[in-house]
């Protein structure tokens, strides 16, 4: 009897010992994770004389004056930029979510000739990266003049092999086919079934794919730095590598961080929103091993 | 009896071709049409020399021949730049992968019970979101000369003169490291949690009853079960770590500071790019196309012997 | 007004790459296709399937897993294609009509509802898709509402029911479409035995509501022989016996059907049919039954010679004797009414025997021995090899 106390009060002190250190590593990765964009946010609400006179962690009073200082700039036109950003991100969400869908559901829903081969075609494909094609691609929108038009960096998501793949997953573990045949026998053409029976069903999927495609899309450097040219068409990253290649010591510090802020800011309020269902949707689309 | 003999069956396999049609169109247009263009220039030259285009012009493997041609100081850029890509991934997907497999087990033990879970994931996972290229400008003004690292620095003294971050090898390969490692050890949390979880409770009573302590537990059940899931992630990380990209290009502004010593297969196949340089930005992306095919290989081969072991 | 007439109707899974590999090497594929037979065409899943349903008749196909019930009647549903032979729903050929122009509405085993619409919309779904006018959609969906008692749960979603509310909403947006043929497949078999029970009397009355043809699928032989006009039963892909409720249970065509119609089994046990002065008699171990006229005059119809048998008795049909057939009680299990006693008889075969008069009850203790014969008119003789009933 006494020894097993004794074991178990030794045991609980060791359990106490490894919660502590496990707390104290969990904060360090905290700190790392979000003192940069502490860091950010202080410097945003500060003036350039300030920053360039030191360093602190508390907020001053100039994050207004930042912000229109950062909304007026002349040669960096942030809300033009945040709005093309958004106008491309959101379309070739949609794009490809629900092509995405439809492709998913037309492998699911059917036994065609082939179907086995497009499956793993698609998964197959998966794994080739996009810079590959980006030479061509260049290439071929130089030559057709299809440079600084939005269709060239939204309708390529209509063949997104890993949004596909999710929603294939997600289909399996959701929709039985019965669904589909109640639906033929109620008089449903499969186009009308897929659109207001199969959609609806899939929402919870299709919104964190949403939520993917278009973070993807609005952080997306490579190619529209390729490809748009026009600096009313330039989309966010464009603007902020240009803000490196600028000489920056000559500019207003407060309002360079202003711009970094206004930049991640629409996929941080998303995220603080919805990163429930957006850590939940990293898990079930990836490959169970 | 009536009898209509031109439909005699009900079929229902045309919908889906053409429901999947719409992302075969969509693959071959902006997708495989490309990559057959990119490999096909390849073989030619076609560059652009101030206002004159030259080419192009069937030049055979010269593409190749050239960039593996050492230059005048006896470097081959596009080993040197493959060799710096790996490398930088290297240091950022040793800690990336530990510090993820810690965390998994610290959040998936059932003897610890971590409070806050959501909280952690939700913080860990953050950077993962954030725009690669703004990630990088504030890591680029943080740690520049007359940022609020150096002046931490000088105010506690720790240094006398100003350090140039961006001058020494070390540090701008760290800075880069410490970010893709920062973008990506939650995901890879997550989706190690993913696999713990999915390994059946009982196994790890058993463990314990069978007088496992936790380090022999981990060793002995968790990772060989764990496995199949860890190489799928560190090869898609690896096949991600090639294309890396954004933070590089943006921190060091394309140029690979200090000499070239941070630049990515990718950046160089960027600068032949936007130097509208075909023929060598595609010779660039066959070599990536090769890297990344053999990397994929090897993942379809250890997943597909995996799935038949089980 | 509908008349259903399937002539030939076969269905041939074709099989793939892998499978006729498997076959060429001589593998067994039978952990997938059970006993089906493999043609060069593929695995037969329904083989020749003959049968006129008559207008307003009530159809139930019954057999174990795999048979191919559930098939024929989602080929009746045109959901899945007919591989040969014709399908006529009111003279009408309708292999390649499409299920919406079929004129049929379908209940499914798991429900099948739509679980982003409400009840109202689920059954209110067929009928705006015909652009039927808003107030007769209305007025039709509260009918069939009333009538299957979920008015209540119209705004509801599906996921707000329980299962037997769901499997009314099913049959509601069914009858909503008032469809010439009404096909249900297994529509009870997730749900509770009482339940269930319930259930089965309720489509009993909605059959006297809607009148209209009936094809059921269940793998219950209760619920086949509560529900059905006729009863058509199924084993590997081949119709083993077509008939009245009364009819497979008293004539049952084989072996199979004996034993699959009637709860508990039927018993089976081995014995000669013998011919003394003239007339057919079983010879069993123990007892000799003389059969009755009507079984005398089929045998001689058949021109059956002496033989050994499987002798078939149903337990509600065993008599205790004093000098028969032996047999050793392994278990009884009393119900109340009645008792079940399971004995071994002399072959060591497992028998059942009801039993229910009181006064019989506490004799069978576990090894005790009885003694049982049968009466001339329920004795079953079927041929060793094929399995069918000498009768027949």
């Amino acid at each position: 009897m006494n020894t097993n106390t004794v074991n178990s009060k030794k045991a609980i002190a060791q359990l106490t010992i490894v919660r502590i250190i496990v707390y104290i590593i969990l904060a360090i990765l905290t700190i790392l994770c979000l003192f940069s964009f502490y860091m950010l946010i202080i410097n945003s609400t500060r003036s350039n004389g300030e920053l360039q006179g030191g360093f602190t962690l508390i907020p001053s009073t100039h994050f207004i004056q930042n912000l229109v200082n950062a909304w007026n700039d002349s040669s960096i036109n942030i809300p033009r930029g945040m709005l093309n950003s958004f106008l491309i991100a959101a379309l070739s969400a949609i794009c490809a979510t629900y092509f995405s869908a439809l492709t998913a559901y037309g492998i699911h829903a059917y036994n065609f000739r082939g179907k086995k081969f497009a499956y793993w075609f698609i998964l197959a494909i998966m794994v080739i990266p996009s810079q590959v094609a980006a030479s061509g691609f260049v290439q071929i929108c130089y030559k057709f003049g299809l440079t600084n038009n939005y269709l060239m960096l939204i309708l390529p998501g209509i063949a997104s092999p890993v949004v596909f793949f999710y929603m294939k997953q997600y289909m399996e573990a959701v929709l039985p086919m019965e669904i589909v045949e109640a639906a033929r026998v109620d008089g449903s053409n499969e186009f009308f079934t897929f659109n207001r029976v199969i959609l609806p069903m899939l929402k919870p999927a299709l919104a964190v794919q949403l939520i993917f495609t278009f973070v993807a899309s609005w952080n997306n450097y490579f190619l529209p730095s390729l490809l748009l040219t026009k600096s009313e068409l330039k989309t966010v990253p464009i603007m902020i590598a240009q803000l490196r290649s600028a000489d920056y010591s000559k500019f207003d510090m407060g309002k360079v961080y202003m711009f970094i802020l206004l930049a991640i800011l629409p996929v941080v309020i998303v995220y603080l929103i919805l990163n429930r269902n957006i850590i939940k949707g990293v898990t079930s689309g990836s490959v169970k091993g | 009896m009536k009898e209509k003999k031109e439909k005699r069956h009900v079929s229902y396999a045309k919908w889906g071709l053409i429901f999947i049609a719409p992302f075969f169109i969509a693959y071959i247009i902006f997708s495989l049409a490309p990559q057959i263009i990119t490999i096909y220039n390849a073989f030619f030259e076609n560059y652009r020399s101030g206002l004159t285009i030259v080419g192009p012009n069937f030049v055979g493997l010269r593409n190749f021949v050239s960039l593996f041609t050492p230059d005048a100081n006896g470097t081959i850029d596009i080993l040197k730049y493959t060799g710096n890509t790996l490398l930088m991934w290297v240091e950022g997907a040793i800690p990336q992968i530990v510090i993820a497999l810690l965390l998994a087990i610290f959040f998936t033990s059932y003897r610890l019970k971590i409070k806050g879970q959501g909280f952690f994931k939700a913080v860990i996972y953050m950077p993962n979101m954030i725009m690669a290229s703004a990630f990088s400008m504030l890591f680029f003004t943080l740690f520049s000369n007359v940022g609020p690292v150096n002046q931490v620095i000088q105010a506690m003294g720790w240094a006398d003169a100003t350090i140039d971050f961006f001058s020494m090898t070390v540090t701008v390969r760290g800075m880069i490291a410490l970010m893709n490692f920062l973008m990506w050890f939650g995901n890879t949390t997550i989706l190690l949690m993913a696999g713990i979880m999915g390994i059946d409770q009982s196994m790890f009573e058993a463990a314990n009853i069978d007088g496992a302590n936790s380090l022999q537990t981990f060793f002995r059940v968790t990772l060989p079960l764990l496995k199949p899931i860890l190489v799928y992630t560190i090869i898609t990380a690896m096949i991600g770590g090639l294309q890396m990209f954004d933070v590089p290009q943006v921190l060091t502004n394309g140029f690979g500071v200090p000499n070239r010593t941070t630049m990515t297969l990718v950046m160089y196949l960027n600068n032949f790019l936007s130097g509208k340089n075909y023929g060598m930005s595609g010779a660039v992306s066959v070599i990536l196309f090769i890297v990344t095919g053999i990397l994929s290989l090897i993942t379809f081969r250890s997943l597909r012997t995996q799935s038949e072991e089980a | 007004m509908a008349r259903v007439i399937l002539k030939d109707i076969k269905k041939i899974y074709p099989m793939s790459g892998d499978q006729k590999k498997k076959k060429a090497k001589g593998k067994k594929t039978e952990h997938k296709t059970g006993n089906l037979q493999i043609t060069d065409k593929g695995v037969v899943a329904v083989q020749a399937f003959n049968l006129d349903i008559a207008d307003k008749e009530f159809i139930v196909l019954v057999g174990p897993s795999g048979c191919g019930k559930s098939t024929t009647l989602r080929m009746i549903a045109g959901l899945e294609d007919i591989s040969e032979g014709d399908l006529y729903i009111d003279d009408e050929l309708m292999n390649g009509v499409a299920p919406k122009d079929r004129d049929i509405a379908m209940v499914f085993q798991n429900y099948a509802l739509y679980p982003h619409m409400s009840v109202y919309d689920n059954m209110a779904f067929s009928l705006k898709l015909k652009h039927m006018d808003k107030k007769e959609i209305d007025v039709k969906v509260r009918e069939a509402a009333e009538i299957l008692g979920i008015t209540e749960y119209l705004d509801r979603k599906p996921k707000a029911l329980s299962g037997g509310q769901r499997q009314r909403v099913a049959i509601g947006r069914a009858i909503v479409r008032n469809p010439k043929v009404f096909l249900m497949d297994e529509p009870l078999s997730n749900l509770d035995a009482k339940l269930r029970n319930q259930m089965r009397a309720e489509i009993l009355k909605l059959r006297q509501k809607i009148n209209t043809t009936f094809i059921y699928v269940t793998h219950d032989q209760t619920e086949a022989m509560t529900l059905g006009d006729r009863i058509v039963i199924m084993k590997d892909g081949y119709i083993q016996q077509i008939g009245t409720p009364q009819q497979v249970f008293d004539h049952p065509a084989n072996l199979f059907v004996a034993g699959f119609i009637g709860s508990p089994q039927m018993n089976m046990m081995d014995g000669r049919l013998i011919k003394k002065d003239g007339k057919y008699a079983v010879e069993l171990p123990g007892t000799t039954v003389v059969l009755s006229e009507e079984k005398q005059a089929r045998l001689a119809a058949n021109d059956v010679a002496e033989q050994e048998v499987i002798v078939g008795v149903r337990p509600e049909h065993v008599i205790l004797t004093d000098s028969g057939y032996r047999g050793t009680v392994e278990v009884s299990e009393l119900m109340g009414s009645s008792m079940h006693v399971h004995l071994t008889d002399v072959h060591g075969k497992d028998m059942v025997v009801i039993l229910n008069d009181k006064k019989d009850f506490d004799k069978f203790t576990t090894g005790a021995q009885i003694d049982l014969t049968f009466t001339p008119d329920v004795v079953h003789v079927f041929d060793r090899t094929t399995q069918k009933n000498l009768e027949w």
